[in-house]
Parts: structure tokens; sequence; C-alpha cells
């Protein structure tokens, strides 16, 4: 079966499973294997990506109930040389360490940012409480979205 | 070149992490790979009588590994005993027996339900108590995996009673449960064979014991195993020497079917399989005046080593070693036992130990406080150790004591001794409290580790200025990749942009020793300045002999295979004096100290305990990269705050009732308190700039000042983690308020 | 770790409720079974720690969750001058949190859906789904039965309404017949003024599932409850509605009834059990906790 979305701004049609996992789709069918498995049961938020520009957990989505839908994933925000805002403080403020949680961290407050350019530390911690991570403690997590939102006001 | 060391250089592995671009194992693909997958005991111990296989399932295409396909079957990590694979006989639940791969997943999983373990079962030992009843030998003679006697003053004559003269005796004990690292990222190996010999890459913290597994069960030598570190999602000690077992079975699928295979592990399989933190039970007596000087201890310390040695020894040694605290004591009488059980083997995890018996020994003190009418703190500053002052195994401390610094900073940052003086704030049913834990953790290997280690590093000069850094310690999060590159860039006087990091291949890079014990900059990165070093000298020696500019001086050595690389062994300090058979001297090189403050709101219809502020001050000796360490100090903590609070392994014979995320409950943005951390520095003359170790040191303090502030609101005293609501409502029943 | 079997099962999006119906219908009479899937919160973890299923016996997949006769929220007068909201099965928690007439008219859907899992569950969770998969944690469910809801179902045989308190029978067992979805929920929404409670005692603050959940809400005119919905998950094979606490509460003044009152009541509404997160006396005490707590607040209402 035929499955028609964009992702990450291209308009693809794919023949595969509609029944798979938006997860295993990205990971395995179009390589992008910046979306991470870590429990595949929607408990830890590793495999956040935006459904039109809501972040969900790509382990609970079929790919046939993405069709004719918006896919964003990590791989849509910036490359390693070109990284927006957003993640680039994410690693100067230290919220990223072993960064398997950075991808999905990054759709949630991404999603978080377009909605409210000047968030609270509870705004933040609400909208990133589906994404674990072991490594920082979340308050540099914290510390990076805040920073991202002042950076966005001069160059979004 | 202004010097990068004490700059929070932005972390140079970031933005591939950060872009998604970062290549964990299970991101990786080879040609013809098959998937791997792990038959494993349901039953904690029995008589392994056969492995059927369905006659009635289409085997083709599936590779079937078990016991007869191992060279040989033991995994060498400090005994021999654990089994790559079982062969005769079962002694945990989720012990691997058989192992399977095909290129089709879907296949591969409905194999696993067509092979059944035919096990005749055995009465298993469940607990450290059955284990010392010793009704079931497990483990001859007795059950004892491992004995420690740490003895100073009296202790050694008077044994336990040492305590007996003393003014005021109190005593208490203390227990803890295991806990799980839930690395985000679960385990994962990828290996294949090739005309040169094995071949694996994953999730791995230690290359260099992974190397000596396969050597030892295949019998290859060292130019026949590469093993090579895949970008890791977290390990907190989980992927110290647990990795190995995946590499084994891996390499014997491989082997078998003559393709690469892939083993990943899901996360249910992850925690019921891998090892966890060691339970533990701590009976503790202390002798006392009345005006609280402390004079004398005798500590029992009971780890559950769960069925196989591991490293059990270690983490029972550097548990005994912390077991007397941050205090002073003239007599001392430690006796501590790791038992065996029919649970799968514990491991490393960060703290390796010594967050149970610091666990214990805070909360001991707060007990004696609470008997003599004394301030917490005030009884903890009577009896602090300092410069000059000796420890329980009579190392005498020469340098780098900061832990004056560290509580009076704590304190002051959040105002602690009026928020004690004050007493509960109750609001409605939320009543707030506040708590600290004083504590330290000796940085780099036990005694003498380090030299029979001998760590070493290698740094390259490459052309254009440029240089490269190999070592086997490895990034998992913590910053090695980026302060590595800062200590060698400021050594050779040059950017850190024109550092690179060789990526962790046994192929490539010495044996640095294992990225654990909190000594990879301390001890690993001492040698990697002294190596830059050299190789500045060479350089600025041949410029100056040659008239050439130092930027020619470097590309001629560069160029040079003879002269383009400083390798440099660690060679610990003279005058470093231990004992391994009296278990006294001189522990560890130097310790990292640190003050814990934690504030808490406790609900009293529901005794839901949330941590509403901490502050950590902790002295690490030298700051390199202030971002990336407080970094390690907050996220150490929050682990601790989950062993505290949340983090309950529930069993029930032998096995693991909660193997999944959703009902093994970590902290999530919403539970984590904000942070408050002052990063405090007594150098350590041997430390690169003066720095000590830091990744441990958090995971020791959090739970201690979390209870004791729980203590402090509601007056609820409890000893044993984790504390949860259920846990504190019992307390509340039984009148466990002072 | 990618979930193999799934990639066998058959999928389709129906266009519209009446070609979802014909579905159902057909192949409940041919004993197939079929999978409404709307969020997938509650599936995909069951797929996630299932074996995988014989071939033959694969469900058919039919993604419900973009169907327009599934969606909206709507507030229209109903036939005593009172409101009623009707919530489609397939609206996420997510718009319910976003939807300013439930916040504004119903505030305790909005509270509940703030804690349900996390916001990448509540985009996705619905609460038909909720509802069909009947556990009796389940945060919407508990909310629900504390409004009293009425849930509509259809199949092609017709509609028909069926009260939340006449839904389940047993645990996770409803009258939901083969054939039927839930089109729909309707509220009869309390007047404005209207005291409400949502409190989830869960394993943390967030991605939780909870020990105990208090739903309620009052109409408390002089000192006296002239409304009262309870309703709480986690402390019974099935959302529990608490009878005997709301008999009590509606019986007299509420400054006459006392606190001993309260405890015997709810105690008597409730059977938890010890499991995986908590255990039975801790579950018994906070119930009593949080319903005594709502008494108190309606006292000084």
């Amino acid at each position: 079966m035929s499955v028609t979305l964009t992702v990450n701004g291209s308009l693809l049609t794919l023949e595969a499973p509609p029944a798979a996992r938006l997860l295993d789709v990205l990971r395995e069918r179009l390589g992008l294997t910046g979306t991470k498995e870590g429990c595949g049961e929607g408990e830890c938020g590793a495999c956040t990506i935006l459904l039109d520009g809501v972040p969900v957990n790509s382990c609970l989505v079929a790919l046939g109930q993405c069709a004719g839908r918006e896919v964003t994933t990590v791989e849509g925000l910036g490359d390693a040389r070109h990284l927006t805002p957003l993640q680039e403080a994410m690693v100067t403020e230290g919220g990223a360490q072993c960064g398997i949680c950075t991808p999905g961290m990054l759709l949630s407050a991404e999603a978080l940012l377009r909605e409210k350019p000047a968030p609270t530390d509870g705004e933040i911690r609400e909208a990133i409480a589906g994404n674990v991570c072991r490594c920082t403690g979340y308050q540099r997590i914290v510390n990076a979205v805040v920073e991202a939102g002042k950076r966005r006001e001069v160059r979004p | 070149m202004a010097p990068s060391v004490g700059k929070s250089v932005p972390r140079v592995d970031g933005p591939a992490k950060a872009a998604g671009s970062a290549r964990y194992v299970d991101d990786l693909v080879l040609p013809g790979m098959l998937h791997g997958a792990t038959v494993r005991s349901d039953v904690a111990r029995g008589r392994l009588l056969g492995i059927d296989l369905d006659p009635a399932f289409d085997w083709s295409g599936i590779t079937v590994v078990t016991a007869d396909d191992v060279p040989v079957n033991s995994v060498p990590i400090i005994e021999t005993d654990q089994p790559v694979l079982a062969k005769d006989e079962i002694r945990h639940a989720y012990e691997p027996v058989a192992l399977l791969a095909c290129e089709d997943r879907l296949r591969l999983e409905k194999a696993l339900r067509h092979v059944t373990l035919r096990v005749e079962p055995l009465p298993p030992v469940l607990t450290i108590d059955e284990a010392l009843a010793a009704r079931e030998v497990i483990r001859p003679p007795d059950n004892v995996f491992k004995r420690y006697l740490i003895t100073k003053g009296k202790g050694g004559a008077a044994g336990p009673g040492v305590v007996d003269g003393c003014e005021v005796v109190v005593r208490g004990v203390y227990e803890s449960g295991a806990q799980e690292h839930v690395y985000i990222e679960p385990n994962g190996m990828i290996a294949f064979w090739d005309g040169e010999g094995a071949h694996v890459e994953g999730s791995l913290q230690c290359p260099f014991y992974v190397q000596k597994g396969i050597k030892g069960v295949f019998g290859l030598p060292d130019d026949g195993v590469d093993v090579t570190q895949a970008v890791t999602g977290g390990g907190f000690g989980g992927k110290e020497e647990y990795p190995t077992i995946l590499a084994l079975h891996a390499l014997l699928l491989a082997r078998k079917s003559g393709r690469p295979v892939k083993l990943v592990y899901g996360r249910q399989e992850d925690i019921e399989a891998s090892t966890k933190r060691h339970p533990s039970r701590v009976e503790i007596a202390t002798g006392c005046d009345r005006d609280g000087t402390m004079r004398a201890v005798a500590i029992r310390i009971l780890f559950d080593g769960g069925a196989y040695v591991t490293l059990t020894p270690v983490v029972l040694s550097r548990g005994a070693l912390h077991s007397c605290g941050a205090y002073r004591w003239e007599d001392v009488h430690v006796e501590a036992l790791a038992v065996a059980t029919n649970t799968p083997p514990n491991g490393a995890f960060r703290g390796f130990g010594a967050p149970q018996t610091i666990w214990a020994i805070e909360r001991h003190l707060d007990r004696v406080a609470r008997t003599l009418g004394v301030d917490p703190m005030e009884l903890r500053r009577r009896n602090l150790l300092g410069l000059g002052d000796t420890t329980a195994t009579g190392q005498t401390l020469k340098e780098s004591v900061g832990v004056q610094e560290c509580v009076e900073k704590a304190m002051a940052a959040s105002g602690f001794a009026q928020k004690r003086a004050r007493g509960p704030v109750v609001t409605g049913r939320l009543a707030r409290g506040i708590g600290a834990a004083v504590f330290l953790h000796g940085a780099g290997f036990t005694g003498s580790g380090e030299k029979y280690l001998k760590g070493k590093i290698a740094v390259d000069l490459l052309p254009g200025g440029r240089a490269r850094v190999r070592t086997a310690s490895t990034e998992m999060g913590q910053g090695t990749e980026t302060v590595f590159r800062q200590l060698a860039a400021d050594a050779l006087d040059i950017s850190v942009d024109a550092v690179d990091f060789a990526v962790p291949s046994t192929r490539n890079v010495p044996d640095s020793g294992p990225t654990v014990a909190s000594r990879t900059v301390m001890i690993v990165g001492s040698i990697a300045v002294q190596a830059a070093t050299e190789l500045r000298e060479r350089v600025d020696e041949e410029a100056k002999a040659n008239g050439l500019s130092p930027a020619e001086a470097w590309d001629r050595l560069a160029a040079d295979p003879e002269r383009a690389t400083a390798l440099v062994q660690y060679e610990p300090p003279p005058g470093v004096v231990w004992d391994d058979a009296t278990y006294s001297g001189d522990a560890y090189p130097a310790y990292g100290w640190a003050c814990d403050v934690a504030e808490v709101e406790v609900d009293l219809d529901t005794f839901e305990t949330k941590v509403t502020g901490f502050w950590a001050a902790v002295d690490v000796g030298r700051v390199v990269n202030p971002i990336l360490c407080a970094g390690q100090v907050e996220g150490g903590t929050l682990q601790a705050i989950g062993w505290a609070l949340t983090e309950k392994l529930v069993t029930r014979d032998g096995k693991i009732l909660n193997p999944r995320m959703t009902n093994y409950i970590v902290p999530t943005s919403l539970d984590a308190p904000p942070f408050t951390t002052i990063l405090v520095e007594a150098p350590y003359s041997r430390g690169p700039g003066g720095a000590k170790g830091v990744g441990e040191l958090p995971m020791d303090g959090g739970a201690p000042a979390v209870a004791a502030a729980i203590e402090h609101a509601t007056g609820l005293v409890l000893d044993r983690v984790p504390l949860l609501p259920e846990d504190l409502f019992e307390a509340s029943l039984k009148g466990d308020a002072r | 770790m990618s979930i193999a079997g799934l990639a066998l099962h058959s999928f389709t999006a129906p266009r519209d409720l009446p070609e979802a119906l014909g579905l159902l219908a057909e192949r409940a009479a041919r004993n197939e079974k079929t999978v409404l899937l709307a969020g997938g919160t509650d599936w995909f973890v069951e797929r996630h720690v299932a074996p995988p299923e014989t071939a033959g016996t694969l469900p058919l997949v039919v993604d419900v969750s973009r169907l327009d006769g599934l969606r909206g929220i709507s507030v229209a007068g109903d036939a005593f001058g009172g409101q009623k909201l009707r919530v489609g099965g397939a609206v996420t928690y997510l718009e319910l949190r976003k939807d300013a007439r439930v916040a504004a008219r119903c505030p305790l859907l909005a509270a509940m859906a703030r804690d349900v899992g996390a916001l990448q569950i509540q985009a996705r969770g619905t609460l038909a789904g909720n509802l069909a998969s009947g556990s009796p944690a389940a945060d919407g469910v508990a909310a629900l039965a504390a409004l009293d809801a009425t849930l509509l179902l259809r199949s092609i045989r017709g509609a028909r309404r069926v009260p939340l308190s006449g839904f389940y029978t047993g645990y996770r067992k409803s009258v939901l017949a083969p054939d039927e979805l839930i089109e729909a929920v309707e509220i009869v929404l309390p007047p404005a003024g209207a005291s409400f409670v949502w409190r989830k005692v869960g394993t943390r603050q967030a991605q939780a599932i909870s020990k105990v959940a208090l739903a309620g809400v009052a109409v408390v005119e002089n000192g006296r409850a002239k409304r009262l919905g309870l309703a709480m998950a986690s402390v019974a094979p099935t959302v529990a509605f608490l009878p005997a606490t709301r008999a009590l509460g509606l019986s007299r003044p509420l400054a006459e009834i006392m606190d001993t009152e309260v405890r015997e009541a709810v105690l008597g509404d409730v059977a938890p059990i010890d499991d995986i997160r908590s255990t039975a006396a801790y579950r018994r005490h906070v119930a009593v906790a949080l319903v005594t707590r709502f008494f108190e607040a309606l006292r000084g209402a």
C-alpha cells in the first residue's frame, strides 16, 4: 500500500506497510536515524517527532495515520554545520550530554518555542515532561530553552 | 593562546548529537546483517536438562547457538564463574541459555517462542538473609563471594564491641534496594568476523574490557580482536562490564552464521537481564562523647551480589572504604560481606558501593544527632575530616580537602541554618523541610589499582598545527572528548578546535584503563597533559635546533612517524602506600568532597515528596569545564534523588515485576528540582590543573539529604531507600516520628 | 527492536463514519477482529509487549483518528434549560485542554487532560480510546464518570445512549458490541460557579499511571450540595462511582457531615488492591484523604 506524506518538507510517496510504526519507517526505510527508540511504549520520548507541528511519540503512530500530514524529525531542524539557535543553545548550555534524548527533546522544545517564544521554567518543564533524560538533571535543558528563546528573538 | 581549562567550551560532540547525525549502535547497518536475540531462563535456579527446538517450526535461515558452541564458556571479569551461555545449570532468572539470529525480525520473534528450556527447578536463594542462612549453598562453602575487614585503633582487637566503652552508643540498620541505570539507549552490539579476526562495535564504556573478554573466550591475540565504541547513549557503569556479554553473544552468532550480527536489547530485556546496583544492608554502631565527639564505629556491610561474582569484590571494597564517611574516627571495625543469590548479577553503577554505605553513615549521624539533641550539621562539623587527619584506613589527608568550604557554601546558598532552626513549615496539607548530607568519594582506582592498570595515552602531532588524542577513555555524555581536547590544547598551546579525539577503538588507541571510578580526568587526563607537554617541548626544541618556525617544526615532526607521537603511561605518585592484605593505607590518591542540601515539600495526605530545591557544593579540585562539570553534578544528583524517592525494583521469585519504563519510575522534568551547583576548588597537586574526579561523587549525597529533609518536614524517620509515599504512610501509622 | 509483526496487519482509513461502521459490522458478522485505532497509546503498547500473532488471526487496523464523525467539540442547549457538552470520540486530550469552552465550563476535563501522560500522549490519546480499553486507571474515564457522562454508541444498526455508569460490566469488559464504536460522549455541563476537583496521585509528576485519582464536581447552595458527582480511578476493577459517598454528600447540609462518615462511605465505595504501583492500604488512605479535602473545600464554598 502506498502512503503519501511530507517528511521534513519533502513530499514522499512510500510503498510501506501502513500499520508499521512511523518510528521504524523513519529509521529504516528513510534512513532518518536521528529519531531514537528508548522504550517502544511511549514512556521515554526519545522517538518524539512533530506531526503537523505537534510533538508525538512516533513509536505509537502508524504510518497509515500520517497520510497527507507533515512529519518533522530532528533532521528537519538543522544539520551539524547549520544548527538552529535552539540546537546551538542545547549544546552551549549543557543540555546535551550523551545525546540520545536530545533529538526528541529538541522537537518538544521547538514546538513550545513556536507557541511561546519566552516560556517560563514551569512551561518548559511541562513541555518536556514526556522526554526522559538520565544524564543532565534537566536544569541545563531548561536553561538551553530559555536561552534559545532569547536568541530566536534576535535571529529566528 | 588563551587557556581553555576553566572555560565552558561547548561540547565538541554536541553539534552531531543536536543534529541527530551522531550514530549510536542501533543506527548502524552492515550489509547482510542478521538480527540476534537471546533465549533466557524464566526460573531463578535449576538444572538445565535440555534445549528443545520445536520440530514443527521452520528453522531454515535461523542460526542457533548454545553453550556447546562457546570455545571457552566463561566470561572473564574478575573470576570465571559466569558462563557465556548456561550449560547444565541455571543460576538466575533471565540467564542467557541460547542465541538466535535471523535476517527477518518477525521470524526471529516467532523462533524465540519455539524454543523450550527443560529446567528442573531448584529452591532459589533470593535474599541476603537466605544466603547467610546457607540452607541452600549456591556458592561454596557459605554463599559469600567476598569479605573485607577494615580496622583502626582498638577496632582490630576489640572487634564490633569497640563502641561499648563509649559514653553514648547509638545503633541503626540502613537498607537500600537495587537500582537500574535506565540509560536511555539500551545495550547493543554489532559484530562480524573477517580475515583479521573478530570485530565488534557497540554501546560501551571500556573497549579493552570487551577485548579481554573476547580474547579469553575465543583464544585470540590482541590484534585479532577489534573493539570500537559507537556513540554511547549513557552508561553510568551499566556499560562497564555488561557489554562484554553482548559482544560475545553477537560474535558467537556471527561466527556460526558467517554473517554480521546486530544484537540490541529492547528496554524490558535490558532491565531484566543487565546488572543493577547492589542491594544493601548496613548495620552501624557508633560510640561518642556526650558532646558529640565521635570516637568509635563498628559497621557490618552486607551486599547482595546476585548469581555471579562479576565486579562484586570491587564494589564491596569501595563500599567498605567509604562506610565511615567524611568523619574522623579513632577506633574502627568494618566488616563487609557480599553474598550470592539466585538473582541477575549486580554490577557497576555510578558510586559503585559508596552510595549504599554513605546513605547509611549519613542517616546514622542524623540518628546520633537526634539522640544527643544536637543539630545534625553541628555534629558533622565537629567531626569532619580535615587536612592532616587520618581516615578509617589510616590515610593521612595531606592535600586537597575542600569539605569545609563546601559545607559553608552550601549552608549559605540554601539558607539552611535559618530554615532548619524554624522547623517544618506547614501550609495547608504541605510540610516543608530541609536536610543536608556531607560526603566524599575517592577518585581513581583503590590503593595500588592504578599501578596495576598501567593506563596509557597517546597524543599525535598532525600536519597543519593540529593534534590528536588517542585514549580508551570513552565519551558517554560526561564530556571526555571535550575535556581531553581542552587539556591537550592548553598543554600544546593551541586552540581546542585544533585537537582531534580519536574514536576509541582497540586498533587505534592505547589501553588507558576503563572509563570508571571517577578516574578519567584525574588519572588519564594527567597523562594527556604530560603527553601533550612532551610534544610541545619537542616542537620547541626542533624549532630551536633547526632555526625553524614552530609551525614548520610541528609539520616536520608530524611527518615523522618516529617522533610524531608521545605515548605516556600513568605512574602513581610516590609515597602512595596501600596494603591489600590489611586493607589499610592510602585508599585513594585524592577525594572529591561535597555538601548537599535538599529542600522538600511533603503532602501530609498523600505522602508524596516533592524536592523543591537542591544545593550541591562540590570540591572537584579544579574545574576544567564549568558547564560540563555542573552537568555531572546535577545529573548524578537527580539519579540519587530517583533512587531515594521512586526507583524501586519489585521482584518475586527472583523475577522483576516492573521491567519497563512505565513501571520502573525515573524522574521527569516535573520531578526534578531546580539545582544550584557550586563548584569548589581545593586543588590536587597530581591532577591536571589540580582536577580530581567528579563523575560519581554526586550519586552519594542526594538520598541522605532528601531523607533528612523529609524527617525535618514530617518527623518521619526512614532508613531504607526508596522512600515511597507508601513507606512514609506506613511509617506514619507506626508513629515513626521522633 | 521494531515490532516486526505490525507490518503484516492490513490497514484501512475509512473516509467517513458510515464506511467505518459498515466495515465493523461486516467483520463482526464473520467473527473477524477489528482494531479501531485512534491515538494508539494503548494498542501500540499492547503490541509491544505481546507475542507475535499467528498469521490467520491478525485483526484489521481501522484508522478512525481523523473521521469527521468522531471529532469536534460542541455545546448545545438541552431539553431542560441546561447545556450539554458533546465531545467526539476521537478528540484528543490536547484538544480538550485547548478548547476555550471546556476551560470555561468544564475545567475538570481540562485539569484531567493536563495530567494524562505527557504532551506527546495528550496529543494522541482520545476519550473513546481510553473508554474502550477499559483500564480502571484511565484518567479520562474517571473525569467522565464524575460528570455522569453519557456515551453515544453507534453501529449500522443505529445509535444508542448508554450512561457511563452502565457501560462497564467488569474488568476491561463493557457493553460495547463488536460492531459498535463510541461516537461521542455527552456531559450535562455544571452551571457556572460549580466546584470541581481533579486530583491524581501517581508514581511521579508526569508520565504516570494513577495510584488513585479523584474527579469531582459539585453545585453547592446554602451549604448544601445540590449536585455531586464523584469518581475515582485505580480503586476497583472498573472506575468507581462512589455511590455511597455521593449519597452522603447530598443527604444533609455539608457542615453536618462528619469526616468519620465521609471516611466510612469512601471505604465502602472502593476496593483497591496491592499491585505493582501501590498498596491497597495506601490507596484506601489516599482515597479517604482526597474526598475529605474535597468536602472541606465544598464546606468553604
